[in-house]
């Protein structure tokens, strides 16, 4: 029988200390919003609140704590997310680590990920989960990453790694970005074969592709979980079978945003600092209209040509994105950022699960600016009277529609 | 005007050809034949009055193939010398603009016997200290999501002169521009970020290997390429005319002001 759906908390490590008249007076959140705006003083034992949090996590009960790589941005003040994996390493005793992922064109040789990520499964006692990602149309500027070889030298770059970590060293790799005479990683990493590989993905046929020849894990990276969620599920399943696999709820994970209080004008009257300052700031830059956004575009041209045109004909510029948001109604039914009662949160998952049948969630309970005893209070309130409740509807839902999941060992439970 | 394709080695290569008499190749740069137009324009035209001109696109645009390996600067100049060998054309003069204007230089500092005159518009392909090209993939991403205005006054005098509204119009244009920009954006990603400001270090010192006749044109409101590199050029090419200063136009001077500067082109190559 499939387990139960995994519960994961995501920290951005978001910059909290912009000023009320940050949007007005800065043009972007990300790779050109000066630095000049960090608070030293303010930004004392920032990274020490954000670690104590994710440790909160694994307290209460996650199955695991999710991080992420950014640069020169006020979104993530994650550069090296591998730093804050090796302190929860020694603080966390139970969830995964998962870092989705390290940007592999950004480093000159993938070799030091295949390192730094086996140091911390051996460090975790077998943990870690590696999500590796390409970067996108941020990392284009801020670390002058080429964007169109970018995709072919990530998928290389996994290529190395996963064969560092699965073929007895020293090899040569006849790569045509990373040629290497002698490929040889001390340590190996604990987990065998590897620790589970995670990859995001949003449109590309291609990745889809690649993911499902070598089992990795699907990470969908996009922001709205309507049918469109949904849609990428059955195009990813029918990818699986083309390759003599099937779906199962345990290949893909989805990233949410989440607040619980003790009723929902509760939740919305204390989270919504918080959001409003998520959604305006941070993604100010990313998932925004207003400014420039650089994720994505004619500007930083990772994806061939043909998927662009596709992209083109199926899309429309002026549909707004998460951070256009205008007002409340509209976030709720963005689906993207839940906010109530345990019971709403409860329900409003639960719809999203038995539209999109995925089996890890990735939530994000720290948004913005929010201080640090309300995200605590809302991931207490979510590990105590949401976590259970969704583990057990889940597993009912997963057996009933999986029922001939091989893989029920393969999948681990909670704990 | 005919297009054809040329087929090197199993690689594709879309070819523009218009006119008699002696070959002229024409590289291209953004705001141009095969960057944003499938056609040639009236500039273009006008120089295969008198002359055999081919236009090739370069690897990846308006039905050219990417490369497969290499994308190098130096990989793109072996790709012409290429084109040109499947072409027949052992000698032949060039002019290019932008990115077309720095492969021509490239071609001309590697192969001097084999090109007769040489003429650069708003080229890129030099490192000018303190003089950056412009960030165009930065500025190709629109504001608000539909706002090309930062964009076309980089590559025009004005963001609303009448060619930068017609070939980067806001919002979403049509689908075959677009993907032509797209593509010639991918081209740019190319070989024109590493290093990332559409530069060889090395070339201003040897523009001195090409001492064919050349000619520079510069429109006086470049925001893509700063006159200073029209200036370097000027200075290194050993037979250079004084740089041709367009009055008014922008970096697509060419297209901005095409009558004049298809006028200055047609007296230098006769």
């Amino acid at each position: 029988m499939p387990g139960p759906v995994q519960l994961y908390c995501w920290h951005f490590l978001s910059y909290p200390h912009l000023a009320p008249d940050f949007d007005e007076t800065q043009y972007s959140g990300w790779v050109t919003v000066p630095n000049s705006l960090w608070d030293r003083e303010k930004s004392r034992g920032l990274y020490q609140q954000y670690i104590d949090q994710l440790a909160y996590a694994d307290e209460i009960g996650f199955d695991g704590m999710v991080l992420n790589e950014h640069h020169q941005t006020i979104y993530g003040l994650g550069p090296s997310p591998n730093l804050v994996a090796a302190a929860l390493t020694q603080k966390t005793k139970n969830g995964k680590i998962i870092i989705l992922g390290n940007l592999l064109p950004l480093h000159m040789n993938p070799l030091r990920v295949a390192e730094e990520y086996a140091m911390l499964d051996n460090m975790s006692d077998g943990r870690l989960i590696a999500g590796f990602a390409p970067g996108s149309g941020p990392e284009t500027f801020n670390y002058n990453v080429a964007s169109a070889p970018s995709r072919e030298q990530f998928w290389e770059a996994v290529d190395l790694i996963r064969r560092a970590w699965t073929e007895s060293g020293p090899f040569n790799y006849e790569g045509k970005h990373y040629p290497l005479r002698y490929v040889n990683p001390w340590p190996q990493p604990t987990q065998r074969p590897h620790p589970p590989i995670w990859i995001p993905g949003a449109r590309s046929k291609d990745t889809l592709v690649q993911i499902a020849k070598h089992g990795y894990c699907y990470f969908l990276s996009s922001r709205s979980h309507g049918k469109e969620t949904a849609k990428s599920v059955q195009q990813f399943a029918k990818v699986l079978s083309d390759h003599g696999d099937s779906y199962r709820p345990n290949r893909m994970g989805i990233l949410m945003s989440c607040y619980v209080g003790e009723t929902d004008r509760q939740a919305q009257e204390e989270s919504k600092e918080g959001v409003w300052y998520f959604l305006k700031n941070c993604l100010k830059g990313h998932q925004r209209r207003e400014g420039r956004q650089l994720t994505y575009g004619p500007g930083v041209p990772y994806i061939p040509s043909d998927e662009f045109r596709d992209f083109l004909k199926f899309s429309d510029p002026t549909v707004p994105l998460l951070g256009d948001t205008q007002d409340w109604d509209d976030l709720q039914r963005s689906q993207s950022i839940i906010v109530g009662s345990p019971d709403t949160v409860y329900q409003r998952f639960m719809d999203i699960l038995e539209h999109a049948q995925v089996g890890h969630l990735l939530i994000q309970f720290h948004l913005g600016n929010m201080q640090d005893e309300l995200s605590r209070k809302s991931m207490r309130l979510f590990a105590t009277e949401v976590a259970p409740r969704l583990r057990e509807a889940s597993a009912k839902l997963f057996a009933r529609n999986f029922p001939h999941d091989a893989a029920a060992g393969r999948l681990e439970t909670a704990k | 005007m005919t297009g054809r394709i040329l087929d090197i080695r199993g690689r594709k290569v879309s070819i523009l050809e218009e006119g008699h008499g002696k070959p002229l190749i024409y590289l291209h740069g953004f705001a141009d034949v095969h960057g944003v137009s499938g056609e040639l324009l009236p500039f273009h035209r006008q120089l295969a009055a008198n002359r055999r001109l081919i236009a090739p696109a370069h690897p990846g645009v308006n039905g050219s193939d990417e490369l497969r390996d290499g994308w190098s600067i130096n990989d793109i100049t072996f790709h012409y010398l290429e084109v040109l060998d499947a072409l027949g054309i052992e000698r032949f003069d060039v002019i290019g603009h932008c990115a077309g204007g720095w492969i021509a230089a490239e071609l001309a500092v590697r192969h001097p016997e084999r090109i007769g005159k040489l003429a650069l518009i708003g080229a890129c392909g030099l490192f000018v200290s303190g003089q950056p090209t412009a960030d165009i993939f930065m500025h190709a991403q629109p504001e608000r999501g539909v706002d090309y205005a930062t964009l076309r006054r980089m590559l025009f005098s004005s963001p609303d002169s009448a060619p930068a509204l017609r070939w980067f119009p806001d919002g979403r244009g049509d689908l075959d521009e677009e993907t032509r920009r797209y593509q010639m954006l991918r081209f740019g990603s190319f070989v024109g970020f590493k290093p990332p400001y559409f530069y060889d270090r090395a070339l201003v010192d040897r523009l001195g290997r090409a001492r064919m006749p050349a000619l520079v044109i510069w429109g006086e409101q470049d925001g893509f390429t700063p006159i200073a590199h029209g200036e370097a050029f000027a200075a290194g090419l050993p037979n250079a005319r004084p740089l041709q200063i367009i009055a008014g136009a922008g970096h697509a001077a060419h297209i901005e002001s095409g009558e004049s500067v298809a006028k200055l082109c047609q007296s230098f190559f006769g």
